[in-house]
């Protein structure tokens, strides 16, 4: 099995407090997080931060798909950011779409985590997310294939870097649970390389 | 309420900013016409780019859909610009809503190249009455370092000009959409680049700042924006701010400005030439690729490669030090201490040790010969030092 190539370079906006380009295979996306900054007044949580996530398309609005992604990214960094530590303010997380490849989902939530330990916000912990395939021959895959209907199922894994457990999941697509059981168990060995690039990028900067 | 997280200008570094003005010098040490670096990338999909001009940083994609036409012009296409300020360019955009200046953006960028007429909309006709392509530009911005609209038209004309629409053909009834593999795609005719050009001005026109940054657009009196196209065509003015600004001071501005139109207008095409090269050689092209993460980590790849990299950048940089050892380049050569020698006319004669006495170049672009001592023979070149980090 292949695994995928990831690059990122960190940093690569000036405004932002945290920010990353990152690219795994060929979805690539850029990533800010601005925080803490000042809540808006209705959003604003009295015992900790309020995490906003933006999803931003390459083209045209956000549709419904794009809300989705937002509030997988919302739920993740809400999990792992110390929230607790900066009450009454918000974390803005935004992602913009540069291309993709099928793993966008995955793609921008490891790029909101390298974009996250970029600004210096408090975290619990890190994390990794990693999207697998199942081929129309039953076989399980990293890369999507070049024709998107040859895709009978699709698998997203989040876990944490502490206890390795998982925060997040999502599929779509019809499997057995035999398949799910696979593909999560191949997920968690390759979240581990993914940790180590993680840390291994943020040495270098 | 976004109004809190927005930055503000403080009188203090709008003084200093004066101040500096006033000694002919810039902030970031460039000249007064002098514009960032620019520089374009493309996707992987035709039609998408990415372009920076010094920190501002602008993603633009072109996208086509079948439509009816518009009953008042049958024959002709649609083109649509829409520019998204990104909340991840500055805290204080907020996402999906318009703002002033978005709506302000978005006329000015319509104007320039939809009203000058600079994409052929006859040509994107599919059926007369029933069926034309509509183009659409969505332009996200993705980093504020000011003068967004030069970057935000750089990055639609070079997304226009890359961009290629899949060919269609009919058969008396039905219309078939051929796709990318099927029959080659088809690029859209452009007449001419109209691309705009911004200038701050102060002090009602007595300096006048090409590509102003975030603090010289904040404290500026007015923006000059001038549309100019490859002929020297003037396709749109806007003068936004209080400033009360002669004609002849417009018009020797737009002089100055047809010059960058040009270098603007030639680097787009060459980008868009050298990318389509990139693909008939079926070459992997993209925002993936490896030339945007240089001097980063690439996941599988040893360390050590950076590391030699690192080391050669500093071997090179000691290179381009000047061999003199009383010479002194201090900040990207805009300011340079210089022995005293011989030749009196292209050197200055300053004191090594007083800091009070540094001269002032005012254009650092200028490369200063200045000859050494007799008994070597060689020439020693000053040039800027420019990419030193």
């Amino acid at each position: 099995m292949s695994k995928l190539k990831s690059s990122c370079k960190l940093g690569i906006l000036s405004r932002p407090d945290g920010s990353v380009l990152f690219s795994q295979d060929e979805t690539t996306v850029v990533a800010g997080v601005y925080g803490p900054v000042e809540s808006k007044a209705n959003k604003a949580l009295v015992e900790k931060a309020c995490v906003e996530a933006h999803f931003r398309p390459k083209s045209g609005l956000p549709g419904v798909k794009d809300r989705l992604n937002e509030s997988i990214i919302r739920n993740v960094c809400e999990a792992a950011i110390a929230t607790a530590m900066y009450p009454r303010t918000s974390v803005v997380v935004v992602i913009q779409e540069m291309q993709n490849n099928g793993q966008l989902i995955s793609c921008a939530l490891n790029a909101a985590c390298l974009a996250l330990l970029d600004s210096g916000i408090d975290m619990k912990c890190m994390f990794a997310a990693v999207t697998c395939f199942i081929h129309k021959d039953e076989s399980l895959v990293f890369t999507p294939p070049i024709n998107e209907d040859q895709v009978k199922a699709m698998f997203m894994f989040v876990f944490d870097s502490v206890e390795k457990s998982i925060i997040a999941s999502h599929t779509d697509g019809s499997f057995s649970v035999e398949q799910y059981k696979d593909a999560l168990s191949l997920c968690k060995e390759e979240c581990a390389n993914m940790f180590d690039f993680f840390k291994k990028s943020l040495t270098i900067k | 309420m976004s109004k809190v997280r927005e930055t503000l200008i403080t009188n203090c570094e709008r003084k200093f900013l004066m101040k500096c003005l006033s000694e002919w010098r810039r902030l970031d040490g460039r000249s007064f016409d002098e514009f960032r670096p620019l520089e374009l990338k493309f996707g992987k999909q035709w039609g998408s780019c990415y372009v920076s001009l010094g920190n501002t940083k602008v993603l633009a994609q072109t996208s086509c859909e079948i439509q009816q036409p518009k009953s008042s012009r049958p024959s002709e296409g649609i083109l649509n610009i829409n520019i998204e300020l990104n909340p991840l360019a500055a805290p204080h955009f907020e996402a999906g809503r318009q703002s002033e200046l978005s709506v302000q953006l978005n006329r000015l960028l319509e104007k320039c190249v939809k009203d000058s007429k600079a994409v052929d909309l006859e040509s994107l006709c599919i059926k007369t009455n029933e069926k034309v392509w509509a183009l659409k530009v969505d332009i996200n911005v993705l980093n504020h370092e000011g003068n967004i609209l030069d970057c935000a038209s750089i990055a639609m004309l070079a997304s226009l000009t890359h961009f290629r629409r899949p060919d269609v053909t009919c058969d008396g009834e039905e219309f078939i959409i051929h796709s990318y593999q099927q029959r080659d795609p088809i690029p859209t005719v452009i007449h001419h680049y109209p691309v705009c050009i911004t200038y701050a001005i102060f002090n009602g026109g007595e300096y006048i700042l090409a590509d102003p940054s975030l603090l010289e657009e904040g404290s500026a009196d007015a923006m000059l924006t001038i549309g100019l196209n490859g002929f020297k065509e003037l396709c749109a003015l806007h003068l936004g701010g209080k400033a009360e600004l002669a004609p002849s001071i417009i018009l020797s501005t737009v002089s100055k400005a047809t010059s960058r139109a040009t270098v603007v207008i030639e680097e787009i095409k060459k980008s868009v030439k050298a990318d389509t090269e990139q693909r008939q050689e079926k070459a992997s092209v993209g925002f993936h690729t490896e030339d945007n993460f240089k001097t980063t980590l690439v996941f599988g790849q040893s360390l050590d490669t950076w590391h030699t990299n690192k080391k050669k950048r500093n071997k090179k940089h000691k290179k381009a030090q000047p061999q003199s050892q009383n010479t002194v380049v201090i900040d990207k050569g805009s300011v340079e201490h210089v022995p005293q020698t011989e030749n009196k006319k292209e050197v200055w004669d300053v004191d090594n040790n007083s800091d009070d006495d540094l001269i002032i170049v005012e254009k650092p672009k200028v490369q200063i010969e200045l000859l050494t001592d007799s008994e070597e023979d060689d020439v020693v070149i000053l040039g800027p030092v420019k990419n030193k980090k």
